[in-house]
């Protein structure tokens, strides 16, 4: 299997005030194509951080973040945000739809931000993920006429429209009730089994983190663990 | 901006509008008021404009003025206190107007004031005058504005009416009220004035009526009118043509000595003087020439013409001929205009404002269109537009009302409080002629107030960081 996701000793400071923090501390790992791996651990610990820096959101203060084989770690904006375009997708935990587009226009939105597919290719496409998540009755609805399982299946296929190498998922079932975030979770992990696409996703939710094949913990900005599962291990 | 015509970006800004509609409609309230302004007000202005000119140049000075190349001052209704000095070749310059095929018509003007000596309970009592000396039926034919209200115009050349004074309702007031005095028409009254020579001239005279003006009564209420003959009286310019005399009298005249003058009544020439055969000469004392042309687009090569004659005159346009007058509607078109400024002004700050407040409320929404990878430019265009989207809205409603009050007046005009429309348009409604340049500046203003405003927000809004995603929408 090829690496698809490479972090190599990365670190991340800010300051709080006057106050320095100390995010990641030499986080590294890697990710291959076609894995379900969590980050988990607690608050605070850094997991968000290291998706920021795999999501190509945030720079890392020193250290590689090596994506698809290239280091995105010192690229410009506008590189960055050609690869949040073309290579890797998010699902957030608030889910993050735009208010005033409908289930069908926030699904094409990210195509619409790339030349590259033709308007009948495009329909095809974005109609597909919709019946895949299982809102074609929903299609028309506006975010706000949705429940929060309806709106993260939405975000779902927003983040699978541009079959991106890799899905990171913050924290995705953090607003959503245990039954839903079964169901949400069982969503990614079939979309995964049978598109290949790689997810990462955030927890600190310990039945979240059992459905994992592998599970990279993340304490005080270091890993205090990669856990990989054996086949069947996974519930 | 490569994202600016993305439709994406139009969908997300129009349907941004609609999600805060109370905000926007205060916005486009402004802007519908603003344009408003600039098209009706423009509208208004420039037909006060086009309107004003053609009163002046018909009922007030003719498209242009011909006056002495002597003179200091340009001649004005309102310089009374320094009579002009008198055009000197006016007769050849009547002659050549006369036959100039670009001329519709014009008339010679003496610009002058006097006595008008008359008996007030036993006493005699001068009152003061102002007044227009004219070729009377020149004057009729050029401007026609006076409507008389009692007595008679002048009559045609060798009517009892032909010679007299016409005096203004207003003038009949301010002799009432300060003098006392009521002069009726037919009245015999004797004209009183002062020559350049410094005497004192009378000519015997009468009052032929009164007249109303029908156009610019601030002006004309003010001026009376005279026959051009009685002027010729008053002021000397009546005499004996030098050609028709001996040309030995003709040189004693031209001499400077008073020798030779008073030497001439000794000489046989004189005693064989043969009054009867010498020649009357009317000097014309106009002190300007107000000419109107057929087409007023000629003025300019019209007036290289009138140079190349050779004549002792300078020019002055219609608009400076009529004072402050040609710029009542300018002065009107700038205070519209810089009403409008200000407006648009207070527009582009609080529409900065609202799309800052909007931007601050929307930063999850912006981080996240970052994060799913919208350029910067995608993001600019969105904002862009919902501050077009919107001016461009309310500045088609704002032009639908003014076409809509414009088509309210009609035919008939703005129907405008007498003092005004004698100042804007020399008295009368006010016709709108609908011109394409109120209109463009109303959508090139909110054009540019659009962008104006949005430079900043768009600032804000494109370094929000793709993070801010992070805090949800």
């Amino acid at each position: 299997m090829s690496t698809i996701i490479e972090l190599g000793d990365v670190k991340k400071h800010y300051m709080l005030g006057t106050t320095k923090v100390e995010a990641l501390r030499g986080v590294s790992f890697q990710i291959t194509k076609g894995e379900f791996t969590a980050i988990a651990g607690p608050s605070g610990s850094g997991k968000s951080t290291i998706l920021n820096m795999v999501g190509c959101i945030d720079n890392p203060t020193s250290g590689r973040v090596i994506i698809g084989g290239d280091d995105v770690s010192a690229l410009s904006d506008k590189r960055l945000t050609k690869y949040r375009r073309s290579t890797i997708s998010f699902i957030f935990q608030s889910f993050n739809l735009i208010p005033v587009l409908n289930v069908y226009e926030n699904i094409e939105l990210p195509l619409l931000l790339e030349k590259g597919m033709n308007e009948a290719e495009r329909k095809a496409h974005v109609m597909q993920l919709i019946e895949e998540v299982g809102l074609v009755d929903r299609m028309k609805n506006k975010p706000s006429e949705l429940s929060g399982g309806q709106r993260q299946r939405v975000a779902i296929a927003r983040a699978l429209v541009t079959r991106p190498l890799v899905v990171l998922a913050d924290e995705p079932t953090a607003n959503l009730d245990s039954v839903t975030g079964a169901k949400i979770l069982e969503l990614m992990e079939d979309l995964n089994r049978r598109q290949g696409t790689t997810f990462l996703f955030s927890t600190h939710d310990h039945t979240i983190m059992d459905k994992a094949r592998r599970v990279i913990s993340i304490h005080d900005g270091m890993i205090a663990g990669d856990n990989v599962k054996s086949v069947g291990e996974a519930v | 901006m490569r994202d600016l015509f993305k439709p994406a970006a139009i969908r997300i800004a129009m349907r941004s509008i609609l999600r805060r509609k109370t905000r926007m409609l205060l916005i486009g309230s402004l802007v519908t008021i603003g344009t408003f302004l600039i098209v009706f007000g423009g509208t208004f202005a420039s037909s006060a404009q086009s309107e004003s000119k053609k009163a002046i140049v018909s009922y007030f000075t003719g498209d242009l003025e011909l006056y002495s190349n002597r003179s200091r001052e340009i001649p004005s209704p309102f310089s009374f206190n320094t009579p002009l000095p008198v055009v000197e070749d006016s007769r050849k310059i009547e002659t050549w107007l006369d036959s100039n095929p670009d001329v519709e018509s014009f008339v010679s003007i003496g610009q002058n004031y006097g006595l008008i000596s008359t008996v007030k309970d036993g006493a005699k009592i001068d009152l003061p005058i102002l007044f227009y000396a004219v070729d009377t039926a020149r004057y009729q034919k050029t401007f026609d504005n006076l409507k008389v209200t009692t007595g008679q115009y002048f009559g045609s050349e060798g009517s009892p009416s032909s010679q007299g004074v016409l005096l203004s309702e207003m003038q009949k007031k301010a002799y009432r009220d300060k003098y006392g005095v009521t002069l009726e028409p037919g009245q015999k009254v004797t004209l009183l004035s002062l020559t350049g020579g410094g005497s004192v001239n009378a000519v015997p005279s009468q009052i032929l009526g009164y007249f109303e003006p029908k156009h610019y009564s601030n002006v004309f209420n003010y001026i009376n009118f005279m026959d051009m003959r009685t002027y010729s009286s008053l002021f000397n310019f009546t005499g004996i043509a030098t050609g028709s005399l001996p040309a030995t009298m003709d040189d004693a005249f031209a001499a400077t000595s008073d020798d030779a003058i008073f030497g001439l009544a000794d000489t046989a020439a004189f005693d064989k003087l043969d009054v009867a055969s010498l020649a009357k000469e009317e000097l014309t004392g106009s002190t300007q020439i107000a000419i109107k042309l057929k087409d007023s687009g000629r003025a300019e090569a019209f007036l290289k013409d009138v140079e190349a004659q050779g004549f002792q005159v300078k020019s002055i346009p219609w608009n400076k001929a009529s004072s402050f007058f040609a710029s009542v509607a300018d002065i009107l078109q700038a205070v519209i205009y810089g009403a409008t400024f200000l407006i648009f002004l207070i527009v582009v700050f609080i529409l900065m404002n609202t799309l800052i407040i909007n931007i601050l409320e929307r930063t999850g929404e912006i981080g996240t269109l970052r994060a799913i990878g919208a350029d910067k430019s995608f993001v600019s265009a969105i904002f862009l537009w919902e501050s077009i989207l919107l001016n461009l809205f309310a500045a088609v409603v704002g032009i639908s009302l003014s076409l809509l009050l414009i088509a309210s007046f009609g035919s008939g005009g703005v129907q405008l409080p007498d003092i005004v429309a004698q100042y804007l348009v020399g008295g009368g409604p006010l016709n709108l002629v609908i011109s394409p340049v109120p209109f463009l500046t109303g959508v090139g203003l909110v054009l540019v107030v659009s962008f104006l405003a949005t430079l900043y927000p768009i600032r804000v809004a494109v370094d929000i960081s793709p993070l801010k995603a992070m805090s949800g929408v």
